[in-house]
């Protein structure tokens, strides 16, 4: 019975996508709603249920193999979840759009595949369904627009680099182990299984948008339909990597703190954290903003799982929910925006607050919790982490805490200029978005208050059974965080408040209120070469593969010389002079003849 | 049976000639063709039903004949490649008279085919070859056109060279073995291996058979003969009389009647492989549509010399399979010609340019044909030429495989400038003299449809027709 609802989750949302692409008009927008509504509900039907499913798929042990325990469970509802809101936001948003049919297709069809990656036991099943999704993500990103061709071209190549590199971790893992199934497999960090982890951990991290595999998603954010971002980079996709990466270290690798492979994901976090935060807090464009958060919290799940302390794994997945819950609602807030307003440029937005009322409540409710306001979700996931990043070092813990700054600073930023002050240029008769968009923003918000009062209830049903099978003993309480610490926090906050109300004063403007660090001595040129996308791997193996390139095709001409001219000349020439040989006159056939005729009796003697 | 295949067209011929002048019109030729769609379709059935059984060897007056399955391939072969050139006869020679005398040298030059197909006996084999070499010696002088009867004239002086090593090797095989049936010959291998005059023979009449099917350096009447003819001649010419004449004799004596040494099976492979290049070479400028085709022969025909001397058993069925699709294929290329030569008046690829579109089935049936014998997958002569590239490999000869490979590139080079020259190019108002030519266009799509299904039926083929004869051959 479960087993066949396993295969349900996976294979409905697939065949319900291929018909929307068949489906008239009229009828697709009830098979999104009904579909993910439906999803929604075999999600919570398989809630805290154990099941196994194991079914013969090809030879050397790629068996069609899904698991559902506490983690996939959890994972697939909360994926339910966000792609059912979406799906509803998204209806309206995209009413009378063109693209929407497609849109509503690929979302389908990732929900499918995210169920199929989660569920999967199988490495070589799991790398089928994770590969799937590239495809939906370029769909979806490819839809948007003129531009958006060349973004998702973009993602699709980093994705699928990454994606490579998870591919060879795969085998890798799946030879030194013997045997592909992920919840059989137990390796040691030697020095094989170190690469394995490594390059298993790029596949994971990627997904979830780390630096330096992050530079797709802010050009994304410009150019792919805005859904799109508040589903994939902001929540399904976090949960697709957090998750794995939490399946690599905790069932997979046992990363214990000793581990040299602890303090390179503890260094990944926090750069991640400090240099997305610091590209978000310069932005002047709502969505670019948004964008860079959505990278720079990775670093924190990074930073949290990477202390491999029970506090920090703790820390690292509910951030994980907490990250997805907010940051898909702050899109979901900018798009409302955007619908109404048609910009996303904070020069042009202001004073919103008193005609969005709706919309601004949860984008404070939202914004307060990124930036770990008390006491909303993002504070305890955030306290939790800085918990174990500061018994693991003090210098992750001011990463970690200067991040936070940042990121109050540019919130306020954002906060400022869109919902407060003036009212904008380009608003002549804005109103509030109709339900259907208010009700997943409002949804969304409310999780997040609840998330940060009743704080007990996910750690202990979502969070903690995690723990359960893995090496980590000692789950932690929820009154483990020190006190010293929160004061910290609060400290640092009204810092950043207070930063920011003398900053917009001087500076005048609340959208000029970062400008400072701007244009600080050192850091102008870094931001501008940051511009200029000296720090894009992408752009940068462009520009290399440019000259590469260049060098190729005059090598190539040269080749193509030897075939396309010397090859033909020579044939012309010796053709021609065949045919002077055939002048005409028998006699000399009939020579030739009897040349031949002598070598061949010649021979014929030996 | 066997004696039926000889026996019926010579009556035929006999009641023709009745002197009688209703029998002269287009009874002659319906009866011919006739006689062709039976031939080949008996043959076929008998192919098909592989139990029915027949008595290896006839006695028919003097002389024995045998029939196994690779002389019903060619039986069959013989009675396709007549009947195309026959229906080109009806649509291009407007002359009565003339078609008349066309149809009973047709006769006369397939019972010479068949008879040297069945025979097992030097000499009977020799006597009919000239007959066939005379009967289409005539064939290309039909029109007493100059330039035809220049090239009959050179296909004549290096036939009688040819004529002169033959008979020199049958009387050293009277001498040495004395008597010129397969088996006396055949014995005297075994024999006295020593013997050089046995060598000698075998070596002689290796060498008339060359020039028979025209493989460099022995081809320098080739070209001259096929593009001199008149269309339907050429045809038959090409499609099958030296095909049958030279390489299909070259086969038949090589594996079951001589013992050759190995320098000699050597020699045939160097032959082999000199003919694709150079010929390829050769035909890659050519600027007229029939000497091209004539030169891509000598190419075709190299392919199968170059599997003969392999002569592993794979590589003779390869052979054969190679001789059945480039009968058809160069046949259909030829009625292609023929086609537009009525059509245009000329073979000069550049003037065909300039006359502008030509007919549909004419361009489409030139394609297949030529994608086939330039052995483009998934046509007939893809398969037969992977057979013997396999065969070649399997045998340890990769240079001459290589070179079977690679010239495949020269093929498709001049076959897709004639295709590109002669039949892409913009429509143009000039109206042909000739507006539709039906018997042609339905010679056209039989051949083009042989040639497909043989290709996309190609395990049936293989299994049931072609791979039985590794048994025969060796």
């Amino acid at each position: 019975m479960i087993q066949n609802i396993l295969i349900l989750s996976i294979l409905l949302p697939l065949v319900a996508g291929i018909a929307v692409l068949v489906s008239p008009r009229k009828l697709y927008r009830s098979i999104l709603l009904v579909v993910t509504l439906l999803n929604l509900g075999l999600a919570v039907f398989l809630f805290r249920k154990d099941a196994v499913l194991i079914l013969p798929w090809a030879p050397a042990g790629i068996d069609f193999s899904l698991r559902l325990y506490h983690f996939s469970s959890f994972i697939i509802l909360a994926a339910a979840v966000f792609s059912f809101l979406i799906a509803l936001y998204s209806i309206s948003y995209l009413q009378n759009n063109a693209i929407a049919k497609q849109f509503y297709a690929y979302l389908l069809i990732s929900v499918s595949f995210v169920n199929g990656a989660v569920l999967a036991d199988n490495l070589v099943l799991l790398l089928f369904f994770w590969e799937g999704l590239l495809g939906t993500l370029f769909g979806s990103i490819a839809i948007g627009g003129k531009q958006s061709f060349k973004t998702a071209t973009k993602a699709f190549i980093i994705v699928g680099v990454c994606d490579l590199c998870m591919m060879a971790g795969i085998a890798l893992a799946g030879h030194i182990s013997g045997t592909l199934a992920i919840s059989k497999i137990h390796l040691p960090l030697d020095f094989l299984g170190g690469i394995a982890f490594i390059l298993l951990v790029i596949g994971a991290v990627s997904k979830g948008g780390s630096m330096p595999f992050h530079t797709w998603i802010p050009d994304a954010a410009i150019d792919a339909p805005l859904p799109f971002m508040a589903l994939f980079p902001a929540a399904i996709e976090k949960l697709l990597g957090i998750y794995f990466l939490a399946r690599i270290t905790l069932d997979m690798f046992k990363l214990n703190p000793e581990s040299a492979m602890s303090i390179v994901l503890m260094t990944l976090g926090a750069l991640t954290i400090v240099f997305a935060v610091m590209m978000a807090l310069v932005q002047k464009n709502y969505k670019k903003m948004l964008s860079y958060h959505a990278i720079s919290q990775v670093g924190y799940m990074l930073l949290g799982i990477g202390t491999c302390l029970p506090a920090g794994i703790i820390g690292g997945i509910f951030h994980m929910i907490n990250h997805a819950i907010y940051k898909s609602c702050l899109f979901l807030t900018c798009g409302a925006v955007e619908k109404q307003t048609n910009s996303t440029d904070l020069e042009k937005l202001g004073g919103l607050a008193r005609i969005m009322p709706v919309t601004f409540m949860c984008f404070f409710v939202c914004a307060a919790s990124i930036s770990g306001v008390p006491p909303f979700n993002g504070f305890f996931s955030k306290e939790l982490i800085y918990d174990a990043a500061m018994s693991r070092g003090a210098i992750f813990y001011l990463a970690a805490i200067l991040g936070s700054f940042l990121t109050a600073a540019s919130f306020l930023k954002l906060g400022h200029a869109v919902f407060l002050g003036k009212p904008g240029q380009s608003q002549p008769k804005v109103r509030e978005v109709p339900i259907p968009m208010l009700f997943p923003m409002i949804s969304l918000a409310a999780i997040c208050i609840l998330f940060g009062v009743f704080k007990s209830w996910p750690l202990n049903n979502l969070i903690h059974p995690v723990l359960a099978g893995a090496s980590v003993e000692h789950p932690v309480g929820d009154s483990h965080i020190s006190l010293t610490l929160i004061l910290v926090t609060v400290f640092v906050l009204l810092a950043a408040l207070i930063h920011h109300i003398v900053a917009a004063r001087i500076m005048g403007g609340a959208v000029k209120a970062a400008d400072h660090i701007r244009y600080a001595p050192v850091l102008s040129h870094l931001y501008r070469w940051a511009e200029k996308r000296y720090f894009d791997p992408y752009e940068v193996c462009r520009r290399i593969m440019k000259g590469i390139a260049l060098l190729l095709w005059s090598v190539d001409k040269k080749i193509d010389w030897v075939y396309n001219v010397l090859m033909v000349e020579l044939t012309i020439i010796s053709s021609k002079g065949i045919r002077h040989l055939q002048a005409g006159y028998y006699v000399i056939y009939i020579v030739w003849a009897l040349l031949g005729s002598f070598i061949v009796i010649i021979l014929s003697l030996r | 049976m066997p004696s039926l295949f000889i026996l019926v067209p010579l009556l035929l011929i006999v009641i023709l000639n009745l002197p009688m002048k209703r029998l002269r019109g287009n009874i002659a030729l319906f009866t011919a063709l006739v006689l062709c769609i039976v031939q080949s379709l008996l043959s076929l059935i008998y192919l098909l039903f592989k139990s029915v059984h027949f008595d290896p060897v006839v006695p028919f007056f003097t002389f024995a004949l045998s029939i196994d399955r690779l002389t019903l391939i060619l039986l069959c072969t013989i009675g396709i490649v007549s009947f195309a050139s026959l229906l080109v006869a009806h649509s291009t020679i407007v002359n009565p008279r003339q078609k008349f005398i066309f149809i009973n040298l047709l006769l006369i030059a397939l019972i010479g085919m068949n008879t040297i197909v069945l025979v097992t006996d030097l000499f009977s084999l020799y006597v009919f070859i000239e007959i066939t070499a005379v009967a289409s010696f005539v064939l290309i002088a039909i029109d007493k056109d100059l330039h035809a009867i220049e090239g009959t004239f050179k296909y004549l002086m290096l036939s009688s060279v040819a004529t002169v090593f033959m008979l020199s090797s049958i009387a050293f095989f009277i001498l040495v073995a004395g008597g010129t049936s397969f088996s006396d010959v055949h014995n005297s291998f075994s024999g006295t291996s020593d013997n050089p005059f046995t060598k000698i023979a075998a070596g002689l009449f290796l060498c008339g058979l060359l020039i028979k099917s025209g493989l460099v350096p022995f081809h320098g009447w080739l070209p001259d003969a096929y593009s001199a003819a008149p269309g339907p001649v050429s045809v038959l010419l090409a499609g099958i009389v030296t095909k049958i004449t030279g390489i299909y004799t070259l086969l038949r004596l090589s594996t079951s009647v001589f013992v050759l040494n190995e320098s000699m099976q050597n020699m045939l492979m160097f032959i082999g492989a000199l003919s694709i290049v150079l010929a390829a070479l050769a035909a890659v400028t050519q600027s007229d549509f029939k000497r091209m085709l004539a030169y891509s022969s000598i190419s075709q025909v190299g392919y199968i010399a170059l599997a003969l001397g392999c002569a592993t058993p794979l590589a003779l069925a390869g052979a054969v399979f190679h001789f059945f699709n480039h009968a058809i294929a160069k046949s259909l290329l030829f009625v292609n010609a023929a086609s537009l030569e009525k059509r245009f008046a000329t073979t000069d690829m550049n003037k065909l340019r300039s006359f502008g579109a030509k007919p549909l089935v004419t361009s489409v049936t030139s394609l297949i044909g030529f994608l086939s014998a330039a052995g483009m997958p998934p046509l007939a002569g893809f398969w037969s030429k992977l057979i013997i590239v396999i065969a070649l490999f399997s045998a340890g000869k990769t240079i001459y495989a290589s070179v079977a490979l690679l010239a495949t590139i020269l093929t498709l080079t001049y076959f897709l400038s004639l295709q590109t020259k002669v039949f892409f190019c913009k429509a143009q108002t000039v109206q042909p003299t000739v507006s539709s030519l039906p018997a042609i266009a339905v010679a056209e799509i039989i051949l083009a449809a042989i040639a497909v299904l043989i290709g996309v039926c190609f395990p049936f083929v293989a299994y049931i027709w072609f791979l039985p004869l590794k048994e025969i051959l060796h």
